[in-house]
């Protein structure tokens, strides 16, 4: 997309066209809590971004060990339409196009869902162009989204920026148009075929450990944590320490454990003793979710994956933001 | 080579030198007998140029000049000094300016005089360090010759286009400015991962009568878009100059060749009037000159 100076533009707005109905197109009255979301899993440059008619998936992964994922529901929108016929017109068009074989597609009773290959950065610089002085729009904000959860410096949102956002399908541009004080921007980001994303397949195998925390305790658990560790080991257990978490870095060993309290630990449950050990670096990576969330669910498989699930509080609803990691092999492990 | 005057109010010259003050580290000070003019030149060809007027008149009684050259003399000097040494000169009771020189070098003085609490004068003098150009020097200064501009309008608040702006030029160098005369303005800025444009509307449009103005068969409908692409830094050099109020400035655009901003200074120092009432309590201006990036 290069500059030029006489290119007249026909259509600023989102909008359907007479003969092809847009696929996807959603409203937000605020886009704060869509951009605190993309925060939270914006450590990466690029985002799959899955649309059905229960809302957008934003999925980034790292490293083959780690997959984040944020789930914002068709209410966090003011207006959310998923035209599944539209996409899967769309998408046959754009097979249709590549194979050119022919072929016909039998009708999908189910419904068709849309993944696409995004820069989520550059969206979230796109959804912050009003925010004022400030940082850059993908630095992880510790920002809550209830007002009472907020560390560090407040930006002042004079205002709310509104949004339209919208989707025609494979090949073409994620169209925005953000609007604040009566000053319009019209952005429109370029897409990618989606690569098949990394599946840690943390379902597949039986839960073996479980509590819920409230958020404040584990953010001072990682606030203890020392960064020149390598791994993080947690483990859960039946008996004391029930919940620990450690490190051992340059500067010697920490350690947090937590009693079965049922004012720090909810829902627990411990089927299998375990401790595993982590990429300290990955694990860090869910600070701004955490930060954002007043309760995280832990949860341990058989085959010692974890998966953070972080409840974030937002005007209308609650979101979650999932986090899963690869447990680290020891050496001696084999 | 004599230059005195004696000033009614420093303020206006304070407004323009903070104006100017992230621009550069220096500037040209060019005293004519009618007019003095600051001037600030980042880069002769590609960079953004500012050039000033204040009519004497509009900010002393007593002035005097004279020298070899027409009876202009140029002076380059550092902003950050000249600012310092017009805020001490701030609610004097009277500010006398003054080529002088001090242990062999030339020094634009300011001599101020104020009143202490007991109500006894005091004598201030802060002494600007300059150079004087040589006529050589003098003949290679000269205002940017640009044709009549297409449209011209007036800007939006500075504050909200440059912070869009300073967001915006992550996402490229170069920033398409456009507007039409229906009171539209944009700004454009795109990479191949996103193109972003920011919609003004509702400004009022100038028209200046102009003997030369196009022909009608190649004027456009009004709402046309005429278009300069410039260095995204320039603009934001222009953004982020410090404007006393950052309003009732004038954008006019040059197609193809530059973007050129007009800041008008009523009497008070502060903006002039607005729209039509612009020129009416005009005692100085400031141009903005941004070149046309270079393919």
């Amino acid at each position: 997309m290069v500059v030029v100076p006489a290119r007249v533009e026909t259509r600023d707005a989102v909008s359907d066209d007479a003969e092809t109905p847009i696929a996807f197109r959603a409203k937000l009255n605020n886009v704060r809590p869509l951009v605190n979301m993309l925060r939270a899993v914006g450590f990466r440059p690029r985002a799959l971004c899955t649309i059905s008619s229960s809302g957008l998936v934003f999925t980034v992964d790292e490293a083959q060990a780690m997959v984040a994922q944020a789930y914002l529901r068709t209410t966090l929108f003011s207006f959310f339409n998923y035209n599944s016929a539209a996409a899967a017109a769309a998408l046959s068009a754009f097979q249709d196009g590549l194979d050119n074989d022919g072929q016909e597609e039998e009708e999908e009773e189910e419904e068709v869902t849309m993944q696409v290959s995004l820069p989520l950065d550059k969206l979230i610089e796109c959804l912050t162009l009003f925010y004022g002085p400030g940082s850059g729009g993908t630095a992880p904000s510790t920002h809550g989204i209830a007002a009472s959860t907020l560390q560090g410096p407040a930006y002042d949102l004079r205002g709310a920026t509104t949004a339209e956002i919208g989707y025609r399908g494979p090949g073409t541009d994620f169209e925005l148009l953000l609007e604040e004080s009566g000053i319009i921007s019209t952005c429109r980001l370029a897409t990618f075929d989606p690569e098949p994303a990394v599946d840690l397949e943390f379902s597949r195998y039986p839960v073996v450990q479980q509590l819920i925390i409230k958020s404040e305790w584990l953010r001072d658990a990682f606030n203890e944590l020392d960064p020149t560790s390598d791994a993080v080991s947690i483990s859960i257990s039946a008996t004391e320490p029930y919940f620990r978490i450690a490190t051992i870095g340059d500067n010697g060993s920490t350690e947090m454990t937590y009693a079965r309290d049922e004012r720090i630990l909810d829902s627990y449950f411990c089927n299998e003793e375990m401790e595993n050990r982590y990429k300290l670096q990955l694990i860090l990576r869910c600070r701004s979710a955490l930060a954002m969330s007043d309760k995280s669910k832990i949860r341990v498989n058989q085959r010692g994956f974890l998966c953070f699930q972080f409840m974030v509080p937002t005007d209308t609803d609650v979101s979650f933001v999932s986090f899963v990691f690869a447990p680290l092999v020891h050496a001696n492990d084999i | 080579m004599r230059f005195r005057s004696l000033l009614t109010s420093s303020t206006l010259l304070l407004r323009i030198v903070q104006s100017i003050d992230k621009l550069s580290k220096s500037a040209i000070l060019k005293l004519t007998p009618e007019k003095l003019h600051i001037i600030v030149i980042t880069d002769v060809d590609s960079g953004l140029q500012l050039w000033s007027d204040v009519s004497i008149s509009a900010i002393s009684t007593e002035y005097r000049i004279e020298s070899a050259h027409n009876n202009e003399i140029y002076l380059e000097f550092s902003i950050d000094n000249l600012q310092r040494a017009l805020k001490s000169a701030h609610g004097a009771l009277q500010t006398t300016l003054k080529l002088t020189k001090k242990q062999h070098l030339p020094v634009l003085s300011l001599i101020i005089q104020n009143q202490s609490t007991t109500g006894r004068e005091i004598t201030l003098t802060q002494d600007v360090p300059v150079r004087v150009l040589t006529p050589l020097q003098m003949e290679s200064i000269r205002e940017p010759m640009v044709p009549d501009g297409q449209v011209h309008v007036m800007m939006p608040p500075l504050n909200s286009m440059r912070s869009v702006a300073e967001r915006m030029k992550t996402m490229g160098d170069r920033v398409a400015v456009s507007a039409n005369k229906n009171g539209e303005l944009r700004i454009r800025v795109a990479n191949d991962m996103v193109d972003i444009t920011t919609h003004f509307k509702g400004l009022e449009n100038l028209s200046y009568d102009t003997t030369q103005q196009e022909p009608l068969s190649a004027e456009r409908e009004p709402a046309a878009f005429y278009t300069a692409v410039v260095d995204m830094k320039n603009f934001l050099r222009f953004l982020q100059s410090y404007h006393v109020v950052p309003k009732n400035i004038v954008c006019c655009i040059i197609e193809n060749h530059a973007l050129v901003f007009y800041v008008y200074i009523g009497s008070s120092g502060y903006g002039a009037g607005s729209g039509s009432g612009l020129l009416a309590d005009n005692c100085g201006s400031l141009t903005y000159f941004v070149p046309v990036r270079q393919v």
